[in-house]
């Protein structure tokens, strides 16, 4: 009770003209910065960074709070429309939402599902957060090296949803996945690692130029050898009402944006796993749940799991950075940045020394995911005329902005240099029959497991007992047993009989 | 036609009038003045320590008025873990450009640059070395053990412990430390973070015994107790609430560890001398302002410690050979 009286508090701090203001000035910027495909929140946020100095510094962390929480609604609206993510966490919205866009003819409907399950998922992480912020912290806290290796290698078996029909060729390119992303400085021991002398390569492969390459860019080629085709997508389904989704479809969304809001919360509480990480999980997760279209082909379900789940994760990311000062993402360790040049300081003190700051803040989260929801409806007749743009036309504007995108996460060419190889790479592999998904997916996942697995070994001294001594990570073993068994087992039960071998 | 006419040579003279004025600033005043932008490369992400370092002396000169009304371009140049802003530094050919050219450069810079590159010192003008920091080590609340002392004992004993700690700077303190101790690297392991947040993070949840941070990132969680200093790696006891942790020669019969982490900028090696002269009063005059006193050296627990351009130049030079020796370069 006594949090939400802060709660409170928070709110009639926030509800002053000028931070009702700047909440809006943020929601509308972090729009945009996240349907730009690779300036994800982390450059919003470090771009706006200097501008807030001059503000007081609730002010400037609502602004910035704002942006950070809206881009994870702008981010699917690339990925819906053209099928290239507008950032790291929406990369799995695209698997479904792109082709209920175009296949399936609904792309009002799939931005709108988009919208509604980021905001249930974002409601559900900000009442948490609100709840049970600093505790959630503290169970965060409880995830050392070896719980979150054990949480990973279960994360890892969620790629066996991803492989699609031929598992060869899935296990192929996770492995491939793994191998780019081991490329570069070893983390714990700084000597590079597979990089053929070459100084970019010292770096390893970074991340969204090779994901706009690999499914962005390679969609540009594909769209090459098709420029000549007509679009099939009728635009005059141009009001708001016309991209209402059905009472059906409602109900369809409705439960995978729970489930996947208290996911995606849980995992953005964790030490070094972003938004990013808790879509993949979302949706992986949903691949094992029944959906009413198969997963990939264009699912409401798909949307809404990954997408509620990567807004939980942005409001969940809030509690170790509230709570105790520890940043749970790239963006967050911007924000922290902030905050010390705000002159306030991070860290196990912060609710109790600037309680108007953090309670403001969370206050605010609620706000912009309302405002946020608002405009993105609003915009939805305007965003789905892009698709009535002719493909030819298309080409040259969408190979912009993934060189845009790939040249702005490190102001340089060899990000561009990346996406377009990358882009060649994915091209080929969809055309002979390769998903790339399970790539894209090892390649976020790997270097997590590998530093958490080298810590808790470094911890033990070698031993793998360190997994199977602490609770937490002893549960997740066993879940991973289970799950590696399953299939087996299965096949045993069902050839002595016991199961009829219909499941699924 | 004549208004077009009348126009076109108000616009020409207009367009012209800035670029005389321009150059008769650059002639007019004894030696070099920057007369464009300035650009200042980072080679570490927006946000963490040497940014904000960066930040914090562009927004002094700018406040001040040092740098003839002229403006920051900050850089954040990340790719090859920094290197290629370097070696892009390094290569600035001479003129208006290299002499509007800064680099951030720390000791965690230099170090890797020296291990995994041909780069050198000697391809930069050094132009100043601003503060200095170093380590202690915390235990977390829940810590078996309450001194440096007793973790000694236990090592004797049998027992093995791991230090979490950042990379770079933290991991040479590390080896000096244990080198001085005369044990093995088993006896007390080492976990490299990619920020001593995270480093924190481990000792917090009690995953780790031990972590060594520089009093900036500690702060609050020793104001919260949730970490206690237990030992100060440098020459003497640190100050304020730090002050309780004692050197390593207090604590039995070793040599104090001490590794001073610097902060420096560096230029391109063609920047004139003029100009580097120029930066190095410039960055002289942030060093003894009070806005440098209070915002940054003060707030974040550094030593003040201002080196112009030849002693930051030699002093470089010096930690370079150190670093190649215990690389056996």
């Amino acid at each position: 009770m006594e949090n939400l009286l802060h709660l409170f508090e928070g709110f009639s701090i926030l509800f002053t003209f000028q931070n009702i203001i700047v909440t809006m000035f943020g929601a509308v910027l972090g729009l945009l910065v996240g349907a730009m495909p690779g300036i994800g929140s982390l450059a919003g946020v470090a771009l706006l960074l200097p501008l807030t100095f001059k503000f007081n510094p609730t002010t400037a962390i609502i602004m910035l709070g704002a942006l950070y929480y809206a881009n994870m609604y702008g981010g699917a609206f690339s990925s819906i429309l053209i099928g290239i993510p507008g950032d790291g966490p929406a990369v799995m919205t695209m698997m479904d939402g792109y082709p209920m866009a175009t296949q399936r003819n609904r792309p009002g409907q799939a931005l709108l599902t988009s919208n509604l399950s980021s905001f249930i998922g974002g409601f559900i992480g900000m009442v948490i957060l609100t709840f049970m912020g600093p505790l959630l912290a503290d169970i965060g806290l409880k995830f050392g090296p070896a719980e979150m290796t054990a949480l990973l290698l279960v994360a890892m078996t969620s790629i066996g949803w991803l492989v699609g029909e031929n598992p060869t060729k899935g296990v192929l390119l996770t492995m491939f996945g793994i191998l780019l992303a081991s490329m570069g400085m070893d983390t714990l021991s700084g000597y590079p690692r597979y990089d053929f002398g070459n100084i970019y390569l010292l770096g390893g492969i970074p991340f969204v130029p090779f994901v706009i390459g690999m499914v962005g860019f390679s969609q540009v080629m594909r769209l090459m050898s098709e420029r000549h085709k007509e679009t099939k997508i009728s635009v005059d389904k141009l009001s708001i009402k016309d991209s209402m989704i059905t009472l059906h479809d409602f109900k369809r969304l409705f439960f995978p944006a729970i489930r996947s809001g208290f996911l995606g919360t849980f995992v953005g509480v964790l030490p070094g796993a972003g938004a990013t990480t808790a879509a993949f999980m979302g949706y992986a997760v949903q691949k094992s749940f029944k959906s009413e279209e198969p997963m990939g082909s264009g699912a409401i379900e798909g949307i809404a799991a990954c997408e509620a789940a990567n807004n939980g994760a942005a409001a969940g990311a809030f509690a170790p950075l509230l709570a105790l000062g520890i940043p749970g993402s790239g963006t967050g360790a911007v924000l922290l940045g902030g905050l010390m040049m705000w002159g306030l300081n991070p860290g196990p003190l912060l609710f109790t020394n600037s309680p108007e700051f953090a309670w403001g803040l969370i206050a605010s989260l609620f706000l912009a995911n309302v405002i946020t929801l608002m405009i993105a409806w609003g915009v939805i007749p305007f965003l789905v005329k892009i698709l009535s743009v002719p493909t030819r036309l298309m080409i040259p504007v969408i190979t912009v902005i993934c060189i845009v995108g790939s040249y702005s996460t490190s102001n340089s060419m060899y990000g561009v240099l990346i996406m377009f190889i990358s882009g060649v790479l994915g091209y080929i592999l969809n055309r002979t029959g390769y998903s790339t998904a399970p790539a894209v997916l090892s390649f976020v996942l790997a270097p997590l497991l590998e530093s958490n697995m080298r810590k808790a070994f470094i911890i033990s001294q070698g031993s793998l007992g360190i997994f199977f001594e602490k609770p937490i990570s002893l549960v997740f073993m066993l879940i991973l047993l289970v799950i590696l068994l399953f299939p087996a087992g299965r096949l045993v039960l069902t050839k002595l009989g016991v199961l009829k071998g219909k499941k699924n | 036609m004549k208004k077009v006419f009348l126009l076109a040579i108000v616009l020409f003279v207009a367009a012209i009038v800035p670029v005389f004025a321009q150059g008769e600033a650059e002639t007019g005043s004894e030696g070099f003045v920057p007369s464009k932008d300035i650009e200042w490369f980072v080679t570490s992400s927006p946000g963490g320590g040497s940014d904000i370092y960066t930040r914090m002396i562009a927004d002094i000169m700018t406040r001040k008025d040092l740098v003839n009304g002229q403006t920051f371009l900050v850089t954040n140049k990340t790719d090859g873990g920094g290197e290629v802003g370097r070696l892009q530094v390094s290569r600035v050919k001479g003129g208006n450009i290299a002499d509007h050219t800064l680099l951030t450069f720390n000791s965690g810079d230099h170090a890797p640059m020296v291990k995994n590159t041909a780069n050198r010192i000697e391809n930069f003008t050094p132009i100043a070395v601003m503060a200095v920091d170093k380590q202690l080590l915390y235990i977390g609340e829940y810590s078996k053990y309450a001194s440096f002392a007793e973790f000694l004992d236990a090592i004797a004993a049998g027992q093995n412990f791991v230090i979490a700690g950042s990379k770079g700077d933290d991991i040479a303190t590390y080896e000096l430390l244990v080198e001085e101790l005369g044990i093995t690297q088993n006896q007390i392991s080492f976990i490299t973070n990619d920020a001593t947040s995270d480093a924190i993070t481990s000792v917090l949840g009690g995953h780790v015994d031990l972590v060594m941070s520089k009093p900036a990132a500690a702060d609050q969680y020793v104001v919260a107790g949730k970490l206690t200093p237990i030992l100060a790696l440098s020459e003497t006891r640190f100050t304020g609430n730090l002050a309780s942790a004692p050197t390593l020669s207090e604590v039995g019969p070793y040599d104090n560890v001490e590794n001073p982490i610097w902060r420096g900028v560096v230029a391109p090696k063609s920047m004139s001398a003029e100009a580097a002269d120029f930066w190095s009063n410039a960055f002289k005059a942030v060093s003894e302002s009070e806005e440098w006193q209070n915002e940054y050296i003060n707030k974040y627990k550094l030593l003040s410690e201002f080196k112009g351009r030849e002693e930051a130049s030699a002093f470089m030079q010096k930690f370079q050979e150190k670093t190649l020796a215990a690389l056996g370069k």
